[in-house]
């Protein structure tokens, strides 16, 4: 059985846990873990700000709540950076393709909630803007 | 046994420097990294890490494991290497890359430290973070 799960969120300010609780057009999506599985076999993240700031930093999430066994995981997903372009001259784009993590194997319970948070940690680049999926089984 | 994945990020902001990785992004003192109990190897390593482009140059950036966590010594793992040619305008962001290992012995209870060093050029600043996944 394989079952999927999708968070997305904004990261507003650096060094602070954001949780991500929407999935676009679904404002609620259920943070429950789906009956029948047992762990987390695989995740699927992408991190990235947009810039406005000068600095670099890393991304990463935190797995926590009732249903994560073993304490709370924290995982390292991107980092970026950028320095302010001369007057009168536009910024590049800055685009990070998903990470793709097998073979996760986080034991998770059943029936019961994850929290899933996201943290921008270096300089403040701006807005973060992170989606991450769990694969369970 | 599941895996169980334990981090740190920090920032190496001179040239061949060891800089300690202490902090995690909102947990500015978590105290040491520990080997959980239960588990008796490293099997990945995840490291994210991104310049700042603050200096028209070039760089190479490394990691360092170290510690009585790691009974068969330290372990060095190279991360990323890159540059700009002008100090107005540099932009990029990476994923993170994910380092297999087969079986790095670790004691439980003990402590690993991460390290984060550039090497070459001075950049200004360069952002790193690790993530250590036991089992």
């Amino acid at each position: 059985m394989t079952k999927t799960m999708t968070f997305e969120g904004d990261l507003a300010t650096v060094d602070s846990a954001t949780g991500l609780t929407t999935q676009g057009s679904v404002t609620a999506p259920s943070n429950v873990i789906p009956a029948g599985v047992t762990k987390i076999d695989a995740i699927v993240a992408a991190a990235g700000a947009e810039g406005l700031a000068d600095g670099s930093a890393v991304f990463f999430i935190r797995l926590g709540g009732g249903a994560v066994q073993g304490g709370e995981q924290t995982i390292m997903i991107s980092a970026g950076g950028r320095i302010a372009v001369q007057s009168g001259s536009d910024a590049g784009p800055s685009v990070c393709t998903a990470l793709v993590l097998e073979d996760v194997d986080i034991a998770v319970r059943a029936s019961d909630t994850i929290r899933v948070q996201a943290e921008m940690a270096g300089s403040d680049l701006g807005t973060g803007h992170v989606v991450v999926t769990l694969i369970f089984a | 046994m599941a895996k169980l994945y334990r981090s740190r990020e920090g920032e190496a902001t001179a040239v061949d420097t060891k800089s300690q990785l202490t902090t995690l992004g909102s947990e500015t003192a978590p105290g040491p990294l520990l080997v959980p109990s239960g588990v008796s190897k490293l099997v990945q390593v995840i490291i994210a890490s991104m310049e700042n482009f603050a200096a028209a140059t070039g760089y190479s950036a490394f990691i360092r494991l170290e510690g009585s966590g790691l009974p068969d010594g330290p372990e060095v793992i190279g991360c990323l290497a890159g540059g700009v040619p002008v100090a107005t305008g540099g932009n990029a962001s990476a994923k993170a890359i994910v380092v297999p290992f087969k079986a790095c012995k670790v004691t439980p209870g003990n402590e690993i430290l991460i390290f984060a060093e550039m090497a070459g050029t001075d950049v200004g600043q360069v952002s790193v973070g690790v993530t250590l996944v036991f089992q």
